[in-house]
């Protein structure tokens, strides 16, 4: 295999949280060093939250949050209450090509760390910024959190049970859609400065980012000045499309009875008559109430309270299996322990990594969601605890001595 | 200045949203694509919608319109030899090859990345299929829905532990082929960064379940954790996050910290309930919600969406709106920030659709050109770049090909 494509690329990243780290992921994926600038007097949030092993908290590096998202990264601590530490920063910057950050507009250029600063340590230097609300505009100094950029974008006023308010999407999707955008932003700027030798900055929005996503909601309303009325899970050219009650778990979790769920689609007769044969009603495939799209429309709930009659008393693997075998579009809707430990496709795609880690062993994490055929691909290690590479990186880095680097820790500029 | 991306050339055999959403993505940043779709159907977006006046008409699908502005537009069937052979040769003269083919279609027409790399070494070709090339389910049929149940982010959507009966509920639209779409795109870059360093190409396969899979937040670590289930049924942990109901709309009431609590309370004018030791921290409020929401009910609808938004925003707690489709369009945020653009189709017509999700300083992101009618440049990549003479082109048009 040849070297990841990224080998010689480095990152000095000053994001937190999930939006930025998530950015940065991607870049560590294809191979860049990339080094998050962490602070033991303000960690990152995702140090302290849960999963912790075995629900035990303690100290700052036995989250599974924190440890999902920074996976083969390095962590270099820095009090920036401290001048030395600006200087650390800066030398960091010289050696570096990107120069990430999500917060919100205005912090790094009051920390002396805005582009026009770093341009100065770093003529080609690329930048990013994932904000909330961008660089410019009248909110830009709005605060934004993860939850709440769903419904800002618009997804929630999308989503939702018929005749219900707006939902959510279940988790900070405009987060890690934000990351991805960005790290797909930083390697076109990476193409562009091997190609002309400029670098640049980049203003990204998180909102904006997320409004990608929405083209059907937007242009029905440009379009036909309309705003979309929520449906559930239903699909207006496909039925029936839905997710349906299975048996629960035969084993209780942490006490509890789990639900399962699997979700059925059929994009067309030939489909609906399948399903019609594997649930063991062929004659509904003829039935004048179901044989074409716009009758299936119309009944559609009778049609999905026959099909929950066949579904409920059915594992959702089961479902899911037979039904693709009839050629019918099924699946599990999956929850952790069923990726985790019972989707035999994920396992024999060996998505899941784990690495050594000095305080949680090794866990499983997710890896990545995609695989190069001549370049290597693969979690280098486990996220770094916290401060884990300060040394290394002021050492063999910066060219720090020893004594230099006693010195700044006495002073706490490596807090 | 042209595009960050201005000397790729891209071929896109797309349908749908996953290959057209990475193609996308480059072709606004200025690379070259040229998109291949079947004779006589096009791309399945073009049936999709939304449509103006809600008629039907495959040069005028929301969808289609959106993902295929700044891409050149041919119609090629490579399910025939002839059309495989032309494939090869516009591969040829490409650096990078985007499609999202199911692995079964792949296998019956022959299209696969050892035949694609002999017409070109250096090409990067990406696959982003539902379950990705290899593995017991690479076959399986997908659809969006089941792929964001595959992915494992559906279960946690939903009306939470009072109603248990309702379903896990699906996010609007395409979101699976967006994700697959955008991280096949990095994927993409990934190999094409590679290319650039030794002049090789390889072959990039990306699976649409992992990249849902990817983004589950703290949820699945849970399981390897802590031997927990996340489930759409859990009780909200901490309170206020909610969805609350103003005079004219809906807001996003979301107090994470202590001080954005505070600074609501002083906002609502320190009213006596909020005393209450009930109250008293954000796992207290969360536990007693019930009583909570019946008070923040009733403040907030008293109050419009933007006034209540502004409000609390100069007091930097992180509300947002329940945006509406009108509402993003009236923005005056986004209208100072120039995000809606303007594309003029010849068909369609001309209408607003979303705009840059970046802006870069050096570089543009721009619409150049509306999405392709269907074949709309056969003759002038058949013709002028590959060179056929138009009797050679008008006998493939008989025959189907094109």
């Amino acid at each position: 295999m040849a070297t990841p494509p990224l080998e010689g690329i480095r990152v000095a990243d000053f994001t937190w949280v999930w939006a930025g780290p998530y950015c940065t992921l991607q870049l560590a994926h294809l191979g860049a060093d990339v080094i998050r600038i962490e602070t033991k007097t303000r960690p990152c949030i995702t140090r302290v939250l849960p999963p912790w092993p075995e629900g035990k908290p303690g100290g700052l590096n036995r989250s599974g949050y924190f440890n999902q998202y920074n996976q083969g990264k390095r962590s270099l601590t820095l009090n920036f209450k401290d001048p030395a530490a600006h200087e650390v920063a800066r030398k960091l910057i010289a050696k570096s090509d990107v120069v990430t950050n999500n917060f919100a507009h205005g912090v790094m250029d009051r920390m002396g760390f805005g582009y026009e600063e770093l341009k100065k340590i770093k003529p080609d230097i690329i930048m990013i910024s994932l904000s909330g609300y961008g660089d410019t505009g009248p909110y830009r100094d709005y605060v934004a959190y993860g939850p709440a950029q769903v419904p800002l974008s618009g997804l929630s006023s999308l989503t939702g049970y018929k005749g219900w308010p707006p939902m959510h999407a279940g988790f900070s999707y405009a987060d890690p859609n934000a990351g991805v955008h960005g790290a797909f932003a930083v390697l076109a700027a990476l193409y562009h400065r091997a190609k002309t030798g400029q670098g640049q900055y980049i203003d990204m929005s998180q909102w904006e980012c997320a409004m990608t996503l929405l083209p059907e909601g937007i242009l029905e309303y440009t379009f036909n000045g309309r705003e979309p009325e929520r449906d559930g899970n239903r699909d207006p050219m496909m039925a029936p499309h839905g997710i349906f009650k299975c048996l629960d778990r035969p084993e209780k979790v942490a006490g509890n009875t789990i639900d399962q769920w699997v979700a059925i689609v059929c994009a067309d007769d030939t489909d609906w008559g399948r399903l019609a044969r594997a649930i063991e009603r062929p004659e509904l495939a003829t039935e004048p109430k179901f044989a074409t799209l716009a009758s299936r429309k119309r009944n559609e709930d009778e049609l999905e309270a026959i099909i929950t009659q066949w579904t409920v008393s059915r594992r959702a693997a089961d479902i899911a299996r037979s039904l693709q075998h009839a050629g019918v579009p099924a699946a599990v809707v999956a929850d952790n322990k069923y990726l985790s430990e019972e989707d035999a496709h994920i396992r024999a795609r060996d998505y899941f990594v784990l690495r050594d880690h000095p305080e949680v062993g090794k866990r499983q994490h997710a890896g990545i969601p995609w695989k190069l055929g001549r370049t290597e691909t693969s979690v280098r290690a486990a996220a770094p605890t916290i401060g884990q590479h300060t040394d290394e990186v002021l050492e063999q880095l910066l060219g720090y001595s020893a004594d230099e680097i006693t010195n700044l820790r006495a002073q706490g500029a490596l807090e | 200045m042209p595009g960050a991306l201005s000397s790729l050339k891209i071929i896109e055999v797309g349908d749908l949203v996953s290959a057209p959403y990475a193609a996308k993505l480059m072709a606004d940043m200025g690379a070259e694509v040229i998109k291949i779709e079947r004779p006589g159907l096009g791309d399945r977006a073009r049936t999709r919608g939304p449509f103006p006046g809600d008629s039907p008409h495959p040069e005028k699908s929301g969808l289609f319109l959106y993902l295929n502005a700044n891409k050149y537009g041919i119609t090629l069937d490579i399910a025939k030899p002839e059309g495989m052979n032309l494939l090869e040769r516009l591969a040829a003269q490409a650096d990078v090859l985007i499609h999202n083919v199911w692995p079964p279609e792949m296998d019956r027409v022959g299209f696969s990345y050892e035949r694609m790399r002999k017409a070109n070494p250096r090409l990067v070709m990406t696959s982003i299929t539902p379950y990705g090339i290899t593995g017991p389910n690479r076959d399986w049929r997908a659809e969006e829905l089941t792929m964001w149940g595959a992915g494992g982010v559906c279960v946690l959507n939903g009306a939470g532990a009072d109603y248990p009966e309702l379903p896990p509920l699906r996010t609007f639209g395409s979101q699976a082929g967006f994700q697959g779409g955008v991280h096949g795109a990095v994927a993409t870059m990934g190999a094409v960064m590679a290319q650039l360093r030794d002049g090789e190409g390889q072959h990039v396969d990306v699976s649409v379940q992992e990249s849902i899979a990817s983004q589950l937040e703290l949820t699945f670590e849970y399981w390897p954790y802590m031997g927990m289930i996340a489930t759409r049924l859990g009780r909200k942990p901490i309170q206020p996050v909610e969805t609350m109901r103003c005079k004219d709309g809906w807001i996003y009431v979301c107090c994470i910290e202590e001080h954005q609590w505070r600074a609501f309370v002083e906002i609502m004018g320190d009213p006596e309930w909020a005393r209450e030791e009930i109250f008293a921290d954000r796992v207290k409020r969360g536990e007693n919600w019930e009583a909570l929401k019946i008070f923040l009910e009733e403040y907030v609808s008293q109050h419009t969406v933007l006034d209540l938004y502004r409000k609390v925003q100069e007091r930097r707690v992180p509300f947002a709106p329940v945006s509406t489709m009108g509402d993003l369009l009236n923005s005056e945020h986004l209208k100072a920030r120039g995000f809606f653009v303007e594309i003029a189709h010849p068909v369609a017509g001309v209408y607003r659709y979303p705009g840059a999700p970046l802006k870069y300083h050096a570089t543009p992101w721009e619409i150049r050109m509306p999405a392709p009618t269907l074949g709309q440049h056969n003759e002038e990549i058949f013709g002028r770049r590959l060179g056929l003479d138009s009797a050679r082109m008008a006998e493939l048009k008989r025959t189907g090909v094109i």
